[in-house]
């Protein structure tokens, strides 16, 4: 790769990235706590396991879901992760309905904007083209992707916007094998 | 036909007959019968002869000769005729052999040695174009005169040096270069080179770097590491070579690859540490120059590290005989440029440079105590400024991190408070800024938000460092410290993910061993003083309370004075008429249980203390409970008593066998006075508080030796009566779970640990009386009684093993559909792990009785099953009645195998696939279980041997199908989330783990298609409505499974390079 365009972005520590809370919030008076969860009640070998009501809560996908699909996505530059980079965050993600007037409509858009770590920063699309690339395979069919510079974060936002839009260019892009290595190198962090 | 002509005719094919003729020659001279001048005439004719092969011959017959005469024969003056005419001869075949024999002999000269090396040097001046073993042979010698006659070459001088470096220009063979290398660095150390520095320097040098790769299956064994080693050797071996060596070096790491600046940074670091200090100081500030690139801009991670140790290993080199901190020493001038470069990188400490700056401010402050102080005197300052100017929290939480690790340095440095020895003299430079430490950390650790989490973690840390870096803080300061934690802990709602709590549990408990003092002084009292009398239901923050406690009284003298504190309020409790909630006693028990498990109990001076209030007090207190005695219910509780039996049983294995002895006769009577209790053995319409001591009569009998057994009651003359009468109380259905339990494990106890070989037939005969094969059913509790009991014998490998596991086999037949359910439940008793019957309570449990279990049963569940298939084909009536039976082996079988490890299961594989396969084909919901076992086993059978081994079986595409099939939600199947994430877990390791981990042997082989590559379309196709599932971790198993399988299933698995 040739020379880097900014070898020295401000990072954000690990252990403050946004994280889900875990829903089940343990109490302190809780016995399954700590040290006292190193010793079992004496319990029957043989009684069976029973599988909790929880087993039918549903859990939709929401933004956080979405930003932990892409925060693990490395920098093409960096060994760091977009995440880190504060290259994606989870206020700048949106998931809508893709047809509003149609309630029982299951199809739904994700709306991903992405921030450059500086403004004239060319890898710009392809850091787009793999936030992309990450969730058209995570994703199911019933999402539609969408993935943009957030405004006034890039020099050239309209042109990549164009080039991050338009279906055919990705798909051109995408058979570019030289552009998918750099891609797939990104994802392979992603776990 | 002369010795001389025999000789040249057999040399060349059989060298033992040569060999043999020239020793009978040597004879001949040693006899007189004889001359040596008559054995060199002979040679006359052929050593003037136009072929060398023939000259060669004659030459190496003399030689054969001489090296077949003792080794005192030779005169001094034969020597000299002989090395003489072999130098002649030197190019001939076997007079450099001859020479070597010769300088071998004590009666060789200085002037000899001289002479042949000046023959070498003059007569092999087109060395590199002979074979390569002739050349290995003039090394040879050389090699040798250089041991043996190394001064005789010195005194040469020049001639010599240029001589050597004459021969060995040109060398390509790696076995050659190993002998060179090293006679060249003899040369480099010894000799005055001051004149030929250049010379001997391009004459190694031009060897960097190494790129030989040695052949496949290489018989020498030299592998480029060896020559890179001695390489190294020589270019590091003389300060002379400075201004060639470093300038070059340095040079090298505009290479592109990666392995050569890895060379030339390892010899690098090799040249500092051997030239002296005065010309590492000239060339430190033009390394940093260098090295800062590769720091900063770190290209992989080992250069960086190596570029770090390099300039440490230049400070400590600046560092050596220095004994004063002064701005005029090299170190001071090689380390300023060095601390500009990080004070300018930390003016934004939140930036990617920074870390890198943190890195090389770490290694070199840790590289000397006066590195340390220059350091500190320059860069500590700077901080504090950015610090207070800092416009947001991020900003200062890296700057608290930088100081972190120049407190980490100090550590090194100066040592802990535990640190022995190594004092030193210099005063610590961070005691100038100790109470801006103080109250910055302090402010930063107190003075925050609350929800600014990681920067007080930072704080937390970096206080801690300082706290137990040796001679710096007071007791005092420390204890401020010690009074904000506890501050955090007792009164500080939890926040996210509790981390800074956890981490102020992890401070004290460091602290505790440092200054165990002030964690008695201050937090004990504390912490004690918030525990209620009595759990009334309102609060249990005590549960936090405790566990905080439990966490840092490992130190000896703190865990007596918390066994104090907390023993006498459980006396209190045990003594109230109303004790609130049974949970406080109980969770007292299990802190105390979880500090003496961490503490090494036997060798702990107040253990007979320990055991004189817990296992004689409060089991006498438990008998009274037991006879309605007891001022309140807590010690009638089953899991009360639970934990107090665990507790007995760590203290029973820690005191004397007398002791134990003690123990043993009061196993039933639990000390309590005779009349007032009436054991449980024998005992006729106990009632249930009366049953429950067994559950610590269970525990004390754990923790016996094996020699007390003859103390126990009821076991003379022998057993039998004692385990008629407990198996009676294990199959009856009356007594609660828990006290049913401790009774099963207490049978197996003694058939398993203190029944004699003698008496194994008691216990064979209580089996049989048991599984008799005319019932055809059982309840549970009689079941669960031939499991415990089989699992005694099992785990020791009785000789009625094999018969006891056919037994177990019979009853899963049995046409009795909930007998052939509770015994397929009951195998996974066989062979699990459990606390009482366990290695750590001296149970007998052989190596091999898992291996046994194993292979005795895996072939009958296979016919057993097939049979069953076999059959169901026919679908009449009898099949029907049968329908259970299948599942239930699959059920022992997934009970089998969650209790041994996949290594055992590997041989079988091939007859133990088709039945996981047909397990993950059960559909029901009682089969979850079973499957969830199933998928456990498989996930690690390819985690650890990759899907060859399960394409070897030839069920690939079953395993997929099925896999697919589990994470499907369907109305008519029953998969649970578990299910479904566990063989999405399955598919992912699948395409993860296509070569095994250990791919050595099979690195060599062509690349194959991957046997996955047919299920690839299905699988992902699969996976995509996977991604809809309701459930968050099936979502995410199904992600990863997805991009595993888009990566890595391809045509041909890509070439490694």
């Amino acid at each position: 790769m040739a020379e880097m365009q900014n070898s020295n972005p401000t990072i954000l520590n690990a252990a403050d990235l946004p994280t889900r809370s875990r829903s089940t919030e343990k109490k302190t008076g809780d016995y399954a706590l700590g040290i006292f969860a190193a010793v079992p009640n004496p319990t029957d070998f043989l009684s069976s396991d029973s599988e909790g009501d929880e087993d039918l809560l549903e859990e939709p996908i929401d933004e956080q879901e979405i930003y932990d699909l892409i925060k693990s996505i490395s920098d093409p530059e960096h060994p760091l992760s977009l995440g880190e980079l504060a290259v994606v965050s989870l206020p700048d993600i949106f998931i809508k309905p893709t047809l509003p007037n149609v309630p029982s409509s299951p199809l739904q858009t994700v709306t991903v904007l992405i921030t450059p770590t500086i403004t004239h920063c060319s890898l710009a699309t392809v850091i787009g083209l793999g936030v992309r690339v990450r969730l058209e395979q995570s994703l199911p069919p019933r999402f539609r992707v969408d993935v943009r510079i957030k405004e006034g974060t890039h020099s050239t936002g309209d042109e990549v916007n164009k080039q991050l839009g338009d279906k055919e260019r990705v798909a051109a892009a995408l058979e570019n094998g030289a552009l998918m290595q750099v891609i797939g190198k990104m994802m392979e962090t992603c776990q | 036909m002369s010795a001389l002509q025999t000789f040249m005719l057999v040399v060349d094919h059989d060298k033992e007959e040569a060999k043999r003729i020239a020793e009978g020659v040597a004879q001949d001279v040693e006899s007189k019968k004889t001359t040596l001048i008559g054995i060199v005439q002979q040679l006359g004719e052929y050593i003037n002869d136009e072929d060398p092969i023939l000259r060669g011959k004659a030459v190496s017959f003399l030689t054969s000769v001489i090296k077949a005469l003792p080794p005192k024969f030779l005169t001094r003056q034969q020597i000299q005729v002989l090395t003489s005419f072999f130098c002649d001869r030197i190019e001939d075949g076997g007079a450099v052999a001859g020479l070597d024999t010769l300088q071998k002999l004590d009666r060789f000269t200085k002037e000899l040695a001289a002479e042949i090396a000046q023959a070498l040097f003059s007569h092999f001046q087109d060395l590199q174009s002979r074979s390569q073993s002739q050349r290995f042979q003039v090394y040879q010698l050389l090699n040798e005169l250089m041991s043996s006659h190394r001064a005789a070459l010195r005194d040469m001088g020049e001639t010599s040096l240029v001589g050597i470096v004459d021969l060995m220009t040109g060398e390509k063979d790696p076995r050659n270069l190993m002998m060179v290398f090293s006679i060249m660095k003899v040369v480099m150390m010894e000799w005055d080179i001051t004149n030929h520095v250049e010379l001997l320097f391009d004459s190694v040098y031009n060897y960097f770097p190494i790129t030989f790769r040695p052949p496949p299956n290489d018989p020498y064994g030299i592998t480029a590491q060896d020559l890179k080693g001695r390489l190294q050797d020589c270019i590091s071996s003389t300060r002379h070579f400075a201004p060639h060596s470093i300038p070059a070096l340095l040079d090298k790491l505009d290479s592109t690859s990666v392995n050569v600046k890895k060379d030339a940074l390892n010899t690098l670091i090799a040249c500092i540490h051997s030239y002296d200090p005065d010309t590492v100081s000239r060339y430190s500030i033009t390394i940093w120059e260098v090295l800062k690139f590769e720091i900063l801009n770190a290209q992989e991670e080992f250069l960086s590290e190596s570029s770090l140790q390099a300039l440490q290993d230049i400070a400590q080199r600046l560092s050596e005989g220095v004994s004063q901190v002064s701005q005029d020493l090299p170190l001071a001038q090689y380390l300023r440029p060095i601390t500009k470069e990080c004070n300018d990188q930390l003016q934004e400490p939140q930036q990617k440079q920074a870390k890198p700056a943190q890195q090389i401010l770490k290694s070199l402050s840790s590289a000397s105590v006066f590195a340390f102080t220059i350091i500190v005197q320059t860069v500590v300052a700077p901080i504090f400024t950015i610090y207070q100017e800092a416009d947001g929290i991020a900003k200062q939480r890296a700057l608290i991190e930088t100081l972190s690790v120049l407190f980490e340095s100090a550590i090194q440095v100066f040592g802990q408070w535990t640190t022995r020895g190594g004092e030193v003299t210099l005063e610590n430079p961070l005691l100038e800024f100790k109470d801006q430490f103080s109250d910055v950390l302090g402010q930063a650790l107190m003075g925050s938000a609350k929800e600014e989490v990681s920067f007080r973690v930072t704080a937390l840390k970096g206080f801690l460092r300082l706290s137990t870096l040796r001679d710096f803080f007071q007791d005092n300061e420390i204890g401020l410290f010690v009074q904000y934690l506890d501050e955090i802990l007792l009164q500080e709602e939890s926040t996210g993910r509790n981390d800074l709590k956890k981490e102020a549990i992890a401070a004290l408990a460091e602290i505790s061993k440092h200054k165990p003092r002030l964690i008695m002084d201050i937090t004990f009292p504390a912490f004690v003083a918030t525990l209620p009398d009595e759990d009334d239901g309102t609060n249990s923050t005590y549960l936090s309370t405790l566990d905080t406690l439990a966490q840092i009284s490992v130190e000896r003298d703190i865990f007596e004075t918390l066994f104090r504190r907390l023993f006498s309020k459980l006396t209190i409790l045990l003594q109230k008429e109303q004790p609130g909630a049974i949970e406080y006693p109980r969770a007292i028990l299990m802190t105390l249980l979880f500090v003496m498990q961490q503490r090494k109990m036997d060798t702990d001076p107040s253990v007979d203390l320990y055991f004189d209030k817990i296992v004689i007090g409060l089991c006498r207190s438990a008998s009274e409970s037991a006879s309605g005695k007891g001022k309140n219910q807590i010690l009638n509780d089953a899991i009360v008593l639970d934990t107090l039996g665990r507790l007995c049983n760590l203290l029973v294995r820690s005191v004397s066998i007398q002791k134990q002895q003690q123990v043993a006769e009061n196993v039933y009577k639990l000390f309590s006075a005779a009349e007032d209790f009436v054991p449980v053995p024998f005992a006729q319409g106990a009632t249930a508080d009366q049953e429950r001591t067994i559950i610590i009569s269970t525990y004390l009998l754990a923790g016996l030796s094996k020699d007390c057994s003859t103390y126990i009651p009821y076991t003379s003359p022998h057993m039998s009566e004692l385990l008629s009468d407990l198996v009676q109380r294990c199959v009856s259905e009356t007594s609660e779970p828990a006290t049913h339990l401790a009774f099963l494990r207490h049978l197996a106890l003694l058939v398993n640990k203190f029944l004699s070989k003698e008496d194994l037939s008691i216990a064979e005969k209580l089996f049989d009386s048991l599984v008799s094969s005319e019932k055809q059913s059982y309840n549970p509790a009689t079941i669960r009684t031939i499991f415990w009991l089989s699992k005694a014998l099992v785990l020791r490998l009785a000789p009625t093993t094999t018969h006891v596991l056919t037994s177990l086999l019979g009853l899963l037949s049995s046409p009795d559909q909930q007998t052939s359910t509770s015994t397929a439940r009951g195998f996974s008793i066989l062979l699990g792990d459990d606390d009482v019957v366990s290695t750590t309570n001296g149970a007998s449990i052989r190596l091999l009785c898992k291996q046994r279990v194993f292979t005795t049963v895996i072939p009958m569940i296979s016919s057993r099953i097939r049979e069953v298939n076999v059959a169901g084909n026919d679908d009449s009536e009898s099949s029907k009645a049968l329908d259970h039976i299948k599942p239930a082996h699959l059920t022992a079988l997934a009970g089998i195998l969650s209790t041994i490890s996949t290594a055992l299961v590997m041989p079988e594989l091939p007859t133990l696939l088709p039945l996981l396969l047909q397990s993950l084909d059960l559909q029901t919901s009682d089969s979850v279980a079973v499957r969830a076992a199933t998928l456990d086993t498989l996930a690690v059978i390819i985690r650890d041997n990759g899907v060859a081994v399960i394409d070897k079986c030839g069920h690939v595409h079953s395993l997929v199908v099925r896999l697919l099939k589990t994470t499907e939600i369907k109305s008519d199947v029953v998969n649970p989330p578990r299910l479904r994430s566990d063989s999405l877990k399955c598919l992912y390791l699948l395409a993860a783990k296509q070569t095994p981990g250990d791919s050595a042997g099979t690195a060599r082989l062509p690349p194959s298609i991957s046997p996955l590559l047919p299920e690839k379309i299905q699988v992902l196709r699969s996976l995509r409505a996977v991604l809809d599932d309701p459930k968050r971790d099936v979502r995410k198993a199904a992600v990863d499974a997805r991009s595993a399988w888009l990566r890595s299933v391809d045509d041909a698995p890509e070439d490694e390079d």
